[in-house]
């Protein structure tokens, strides 16, 4: 730096211009605005706390006795509906069975009424091949039998038992006490429309056998009308025959529960949660709608990013702009 | 509350308010913007206007990104570039706009006359180095980052200007 540029900056800066008190004072009196990004903040504040809080209510909501008192209540409400209208009740490993007798629904809440009741069962114990055997036993023991048995030694072994539907609570009851519930499945079918239906038409069946045969009996009946209704005699007859077979099956199915027991060693890739407290169902609930709020949020965001881009693009075509006039105005 | 009870949550050491750095502050944004624009007046009005930004984003200013004095004269720098695109087009409109305005007025108090003269005929552009440089004695990064230009681009043009005004007032002399 020369002597002379040295100088020149001692005298620029020896007389800086001074800023006016007017300026002093007017600066000094600045009130505040609320700054946008504070907005920002405060506007996300409120939609993570509306979030959170709709979560809570959702978990609250959904995890009260009285929602679950009307969940357990569903086969009471099948019930109201039409007495001939067929009626199916499916409780998965989910629905709070987990080994519990008085988690296994009826329909109807009437003991009297014909039902199909089917129950898949997974348990994990440690010695499959005695477990089998008191499995079977477990059904012997309650009038029922062993249908089919498949033992594989690589240590698992299906069943399928047999019980007497009154027993069949009992039946699961002992059955999942052999080891760990690793799934379950209760699948409950009112049969009474169909076997309703199936008296209905025996009942006709038997009536028009009995109106022809009476007919057949006329011995005033022409030939040719005569076989014809031997034809239909006989036709009625094995309709009669098939109903009463199929009614009698019908009757069979709600007598006798099936039960499809899997036995096995093999770690447990899911296991059946244990029954969760009220905090607990809340607190999942809770997280599980916030998993769905985020999920939601990145939808969002996957959708909004495009734009984001372009705003971004936009932003910095602006932003060259102004430094090039910047430039101009400037120089 | 008004900027004198406004304190940075990022302190300055010890909580700043934003009344201390007004004080210490103003002068050096309302020289920078004298130099910068060559009009007192509107000097002053734009450093109103600095500090009412700085003000509503003082709570996000970052003292270990950059000194104060930095951080105004990036705001000042902002608004002064406004403030010459709005003059462009108003001269434009008025049809009255001359390269090379007229200044009429006296842009530093105290100042010799052949100094403010040579002053005067540097473009903002160069006034503007010589203010943040020679007047505010802001480094050489701190300068560059308030004009957005590298560390060489503002050096270049510092040298530039004060060759300029040693030019200038040689001519004047003689």
């Amino acid at each position: 730096m020369s002597t002379n540029e040295m100088t020149l900056q001692s005298l620029l800066r020896a007389h800086p211009p001074l800023a006016p008190e007017s300026l002093r004072a007017r600066v000094l009196a600045l009130e505040p605005r609320r700054a946008p990004s504070r907005r920002l903040v405060l506007v996300l504040a409120a939609a993570l706390a509306i979030a959170v809080a709709a979560a809570i209510v959702h978990g609250l909501v959904s995890s009260s006795p009285k929602r679950q008192t009307a969940l357990q209540g569903l086969p009471s409400a099948a019930a109201h509906r039409n007495a001939f209208a067929p009626a199916t009740v499916n409780a998965g490993a989910g629905a709070a069975l987990s080994g519990s007798v008085a988690a296994i629904p009826s329909i109807g809440g009437a003991s009297t009424r014909l039902q199909r009741t089917e129950a898949t069962l997974e348990v994990r114990v440690k010695d499959v091949a005695s477990a089998t055997t008191r499995a079977t036993q477990v059904a012997t023991s309650l009038g029922g039998y062993a249908q089919s048995v498949n033992y594989s030694s690589g240590g698992s072994s299906f069943i399928e038992l047999r019980v007497p539907a009154q027993n069949v609570k009992i039946a699961i009851s002992r059955l999942t006490s052999l080891g760990t519930i690793v799934s379950q499945n209760l699948s409950v079918t009112d049969l009474e429309h169909d076997l309703q239906a199936e008296s209905a038409q025996i009942a006709e069946l038997r009536r028009t056998v009995a109106a022809l045969a009476a007919a057949l009996r006329n011995p005033s009946l022409p030939d040719a009308q005569r076989v014809i209704l031997q034809i239909r005699l006989a036709n009625a007859k094995t309709a009669l025959t098939q109903r009463v077979h199929a009614r009698a099956g019908t009757i069979a199915a709600g007598a006798n529960a099936t039960i499809s027991l899997t036995l096995s060693t093999k770690a447990v890739v899911v296991p059946v949660p244990r029954h969760r407290g009220r905090l607990g169902r809340i607190v999942h609930s809770a997280f599980g709608f916030l998993g769905l709020e985020g999920a939601i949020a990145l939808y969002v965001l996957i959708a909004v990013s495009p734009f984001a881009l372009l705003a971004a693009l936009l932003w910095s075509l602006r932003e060259a702009r102004r430094r090039r006039v910047e430039r101009i105005v400037m120089e | 509350m008004n900027a004198a009870s406004l304190e940075a949550p990022s302190a300055l050491g010890a909580r700043t308010s934003f009344a201390d750095v007004v004080a210490e502050q103003l002068d050096a944004v309302y020289g920078y913007l004298v130099y910068l624009t060559g009009d007192r007046s509107a000097a002053e009005d734009l450093a109103a206007e600095t500090f009412e930004k700085a003000f509503r984003t003082w709570r996000r200013f970052d003292p270990r990104r950059s000194s104060p004095r930095t951080w105004l004269c990036r705001i000042a720098h902002n608004v002064a570039v406004d403030w010459f695109r709005a003059e462009a087009r108003r001269r434009r409109r008025e049809d009255t706009y001359v390269q090379g305005q007229e200044l009429v007025e006296e842009l530093v108090e105290g100042l010799s006359g052949p100094l403010e003269q040579a002053l005067r005929e540097l473009s903002p552009a160069e006034r503007e180095v010589v203010a943040l440089r020679v007047l505010l004695e802001l480094d050489g990064p701190a300068a560059a980052r308030v004009l957005g230009i590298s560390r060489t681009a503002c050096s270049t043009r510092l040298s530039r200007a004060l060759k300029k005004l040693e030019e200038r007032i040689g001519d004047v002399h003689e």
